[in-house]
């Protein structure tokens, strides 16, 4: 009415206003009829990865509420060598979340450092009793299945700083195993040319050395202790070949130390994987499920058919590394014969790293993509298919979670082939 | 005796069952009650002597209007709610008025048409009664008017004059406060304060005027 | 009208033309004007009240009732069963029978008014001579039953809210009646049949256009319309119940069948003051200016227009009361409650001036042309 001279013109605009929505869709969701659209980060319910859970008890100390119960005890691990020293770990007994006093703050889910926790758009979990909206470790297990994966990232956005690093690694690594087959071949050549192999293998690994491939311990105790400059980094260096040909003997020392192994060089991988939220074998899974068994051990044989296939691949690739490193370097051989510890290591010791550390990083991040990708989404036929043979809604959305993302990746797999 | 009759009979004895009631009833919007009861039934008397639109008139004016002011006065001034009875306590004064009125009406009324004939009521136009109104009687019309327009006058001075007495502190207020903006509005001819009385009120110029004199 | 059927047997039959008690009628035919008229009365406000709950959410960008038969058509039924089946709660300090007779008191004159709606050609209980007069008048007793309700409650909400009402029915009835007044000028007629039949013979002056008393008398249209909904307590007039003050006003302390009879006289009153501005402003049955319906070209088509005709005409009069009272749904939705001395300021110096001004307009066009 301030705006216009004429009485009456707001009112006719309000009536224009309201005329406007007499034609819109209802913003109505027929809610028991239909599904709510709820965004893949609704705080419905909160969700308890148990397998990453350390018992350290941020979560429970942070609740406002105080609604987190968490008991566990102590368990005695056997030394994993022999010699070695026994170590203890903590054993989840109990853990539970009384949702009648949760105020959904969320504060459990942000400060759990080992990816425990999780918010689950789930929201239909009322009870005619107040006790049983305490649920136990079990039932918060359950609600794992249903947490989305994270929405992807926008376009643009930038890249979390442990993905980047990964990458710029492997780049680095992929660029290194080039220029030391480039050296390797240089070598040869010279070893055939002349008995200039060892200097000539010395000099080859160089540049790779000033790369700043020193071990920073030992040269951070030499400076502490007054040595000069030179004198930390060549002993610093030298340690940290002696450390790399250690490792190097490690691996190839075979499968039976393939643990040894996997935990120094993908172990931040092995992380990694457990970030992905739900990374079982669907394929295992999806059979075990179709085979009527119950959701739990399905879950379990999953995991551990995942796990295994792990292993093996892992192995695969630490034997195709040594392979390649044995076959493409021939050089590597015949300066690993040589006494000179510093320019046989070398090469030896770092081709198969980036061999081992490049290739789970790549299915793993295929994999990822396709979770990033496939935010909450699900294979209606599947889901149609189990609800109309009147399973439940949670188990038929799971399933056919897992049938759309077995179809995702199959096709990635196939553009994978293509590429 | 008609079936007109009959229902003259009983819409009258209803109407005098309730202006009873409305005398005698202790509650007093009980006794308003009672009284549209009263003014409809006269309506309805008004209806069987074929005299329509005096009784929708009736309707309008007394069920509609008056009795609803009634109600409306009483309420706002101290009618108890709910089932709490408020009593005039002056019944031997009432009862004379009461009765002499009776008297003194019904004197007249026989004095006026005690002799006349007796007649069958007729049914008369709306546009006759209109015609007759404003061509034959128009002069008791309009003066009838004039007198509903003096009393409506009348009340309205007597509601303004009470606020403008209790609207003199209002203004002694106002200029203690001085905190209007005065050299804005106003000039040194303003109208002096207290003299504009209610329609007045906080306006800029009195304050404005008031302060200046300080 | 049952005084009628008795007065029937009767031999002193006095009068001539039709009026108040007269009929020329028989028992059969008074009885089915009675069962239409009381048909009407319980299913026209369930039609209103359905088209209001889904009116009233699609503006608001919902859905509105879904599930009660067809698309929630019998939510109002359902609510009604609900009505029945609750208790009837009475104040330990109320006016016992006040309180009792108050619902019943509101919702006599709504049913009375349907007498005189006329609501096709033919369609109608009643055609009296002072219809319209008859029609204002039922309507202001109507206050009374609001006011009882509102006294006997012994509640101060009530009290207030019933205040409220009263204020508000004293200050609109005047400019509701004085544009009424205006339309019967015009016509020069007081019958709701005859308004109609004048608006199928009204011309524009000089002119052969048929036209609806709504283009000439636009103003007063909207003076009926406005204090229509002032009258109805419709938003966004609704003081007297004005939840967030006054709980529900005057039905604050009313539960089950006494709460159903007042929201029923809420949309009988929507019904028949719709009818009644169809009638005074819309041209009746007809459904253009000038377009008599089929079957009844002769003398406007008022009385007699067979059975085709007739239905037509009963279905334009409802469409366009569904009109009428969706325009109240509108208005409700897109506007905000007013404030007591708005409401009282905007009678008493808008719209009684205006319609003084209406009435004198029309009565000297009607004089000259």
């Amino acid at each position: 009415m301030a705006t216009t001279s004429l009485p009456g013109v707001g009112l006719l605009k309000g009536l224009g206003v309201t005329l406007k929505h007499l034609f819109k869709t209802p913003a109505t969701q027929l809610y028991p009829h239909e599904r709510p659209d709820l965004p893949p980060r609704t705080r419905g319910v909160i969700a308890l990865m148990e397998e990453n859970c350390t018992v350290c008890m941020l979560c429970a100390r942070e609740c406002p509420d105080w609604c987190i119960y968490i008991d566990s005890h102590k368990e005695t691990v056997p030394p994993a060598k022999e010699g070695g020293r026994a170590r203890t770990r903590n054993v989840l007994d109990r853990f539970g979340i009384d949702f009648a006093l949760c105020m959904y703050c969320g504060i459990c889910v942000e400060v759990c450092p080992f990816d425990a926790l999780f918010w689950s758009p789930e929201f239909e979990y009322a009870e005619y009793s107040m006790d049983l909206l305490l649920h136990e470790k079990g039932k918060l297990r359950e609600w794992m299945d249903t947490v989305p994966p994270p929405p992807a990232l926008d376009a643009g956005a930038v890249i979390p700083a442990e993905v980047s690093d990964a990458i710029a690694k492997a780049e680095k690594e992929l660029e290194q195993a080039a220029q030391q087959a480039e050296q390797a071949a240089k070598q040869a050549e010279q070893a055939k040319a002349g008995d200039a192999a060892p200097k000539a293998a010395a000099r080859a690994d160089e540049p790779k050395v000033e790369a700043g491939e020193i071990d920073q311990e030992t040269y951070d105790a030499l400076i502490a202790e007054g040595k000069s400059e030179r004198i930390a980094r060549s002993k610093a260096k030298a340690a940290y070949v002696k450390k790399q040909k250690a490792l190097l003997r490690e691996v190839a020392s075979g499968a039976g130390r393939e643990d040894e192994a996997a935990a120094e060089a993908p172990a931040p991988k092995a992380a990694e994987v457990h970030v992905e939220a739900g990374q079982i074998d669907q394929e295992t899974y999806d059979a075990l499920i179709a085979e009527g068994k119950p959701e739990r051990m399905a879950r379990a044989k999953a995991k551990a058919a995942w796990v295994k296939k792990e292993k093996a691949r892992l192995r695969e690739e630490a034997e195709s590394g040594g392979d390649a490193a044995q076959v493409d370097t021939p050089a590597a051989d015949t300066a690993e014969a040589t006494p000179e510890p510093e320019g046989a290591a070398g090469p030896a010791a770092d081709a198969p790293a980036p061999a081992e550390a490049e290739p789970p990083a790549e299915p793993q991040k295929k994999l990822a993509d396709v979770h990033v990708e496939g935010a909450g989404e699900i294979d209606q036929e599947t889901y149609d298919a189990l609800i109309a043979e009147g399973k439940s809604e949670r188990i038929a959305r799971s399933k056919a979670k897992a049938a759309w993302v077995k179809k995702k990746k199959q096709e990635q797999l196939d553009a994978g082939g293509d590429e | 005796m008609t079936g007109y009759d009959v229902v003259f009979v009983l819409v009258g004895l209803v109407t005098a069952g309730a202006a009873m009631l409305t005398v005698t009833s202790k509650n007093l919007v009980h006794a308003a009650l009672h009284l549209a009861v009263t003014l409809a039934g006269i309506a309805g008397v008004f209806l069987v002597l074929h005299a329509d639109f005096l009784a929708l008139v009736q309707l309008i004016v007394y069920v509609g209007a008056v009795t609803v002011l009634f109600l409306f006065g009483l309420m706002l001034t101290r009618a108890p709610i709910g089932r709490e009875a408020l009593d005039s306590q002056n019944r031997g004064l009432g009862l004379a008025v009461a009765g002499g009125l009776f008297v003194t009406l019904s004197a007249l009324i026989v004095m006026a048409y005690g002799g006349a004939e007796r007649v069958t009521p007729q049914r008369v136009a709306t546009e006759d009664i209109g015609i007759s109104i404003f061509r034959d009687w128009v002069l008791p019309f309009e003066v009838l008017s004039m007198l509903l327009l003096a009393a409506l006058i009348g009340a309205i001075v007597l509601a303004r004059r009470e606020a403008g007495d209790s609207g003199e502190a209002q203004d002694q207020t106002i200029i203690d406060f001085g905190d209007a903006p005065r050299d804005e509005q106003g000039g040194p001819g303003a109208t002096p304060a207290g003299a504009g009385g209610a329609a007045e009120l906080g306006s800029g110029d009195t304050t404005t005027s008031a302060g200046e004199r300080r | 009208m049952i005084l009628d059927t008795v007065l029937t047997t009767s031999t002193a039959m006095v009068a001539q033309t039709a009026g108040l008690l007269d009929t020329d009628s028989f028992l059969v035919s008074m009885l089915l004007k009675v069962a239409l008229v009381i048909g009407l009365f319980l299913s026209l406000p369930l039609i209103v009240g359905y088209m209001e709950h889904k009116a009233m959410a699609r503006l608001q960008h919902r859905r509105g009732p879904m599930f009660a038969g067809p698309a929630g058509s019998l939510q109002l039924v359902a609510d009604g069963i609900k009505f029945i089946q609750k208790e009837d709660v009475i104040p330990r300090a109320a006016d016992k029978w006040v309180f009792a007779i108050a619902p019943g008191m509101a919702l006599v004159p709504a049913l009375l008014i349907f007498f005189v709606l006329p609501f096709g050609p033919g369609v109608w209980a009643a055609d009296l001579e002072l219809g319209l007069f008859y029609a204002l008048a039922i309507t202001s007793i109507s206050v009374l039953g609001v006011m009882m309700g509102g006294w006997a409650s012994a509640n101060k909400f009530s009290l207030i809210g019933g205040l409220r009402a009263a204020g508000q029915l004293i200050a609109y009835e005047l400019p509701l009646i004085l544009a009424a007044i205006a339309v019967a000028v015009q016509a020069g007629s007081l019958s709701l049949v005859g308004i109609v039949e004048s608006q199928a013979t009204f011309m524009v002056a000089g002119t052969d256009i048929n036209v609806w008393f709504v283009f000439p008398q636009i103003l007063g249209f909207t003076i009926f319309f406005v204090a229509a909904l002032a009258e109805l307590s419709r938003p966004p007039f609704d003081m007297p119940i004005a939840d967030s003050e006054l709980v529900f006003g005057y039905m604050t302390e009313y539960t089950g069948l006494k709460f159903a009879m007042y929201l029923l006289t809420e949309y009988a009153g929507m019904v028949s003051m719709s009818a009644l501005m169809v009638v005074l402003y819309l041209g009746g049955w007809q459904i253009l200016p000038g377009v008599p319906l089929p079957g009844c070209e002769a003398g406007g088509g008022l009385f007699d227009c067979g059975v085709l005709g007739t239905l037509i005409g009963v279905g334009v009069v409802m469409g366009k009361i569904l009109m009428l009272t969706f325009v109240m749904v509108w208005l409700r939705v897109a506007y905000p409650r007013l404030r007591e001395d708005q409401l009282q300021r905007m009678s008493w110096l808008v719209l009684v001036p205006l319609s003084l001004v209406n009435l004198a307009v029309v009565a000297v066009a009607k004089v000259v042309f």
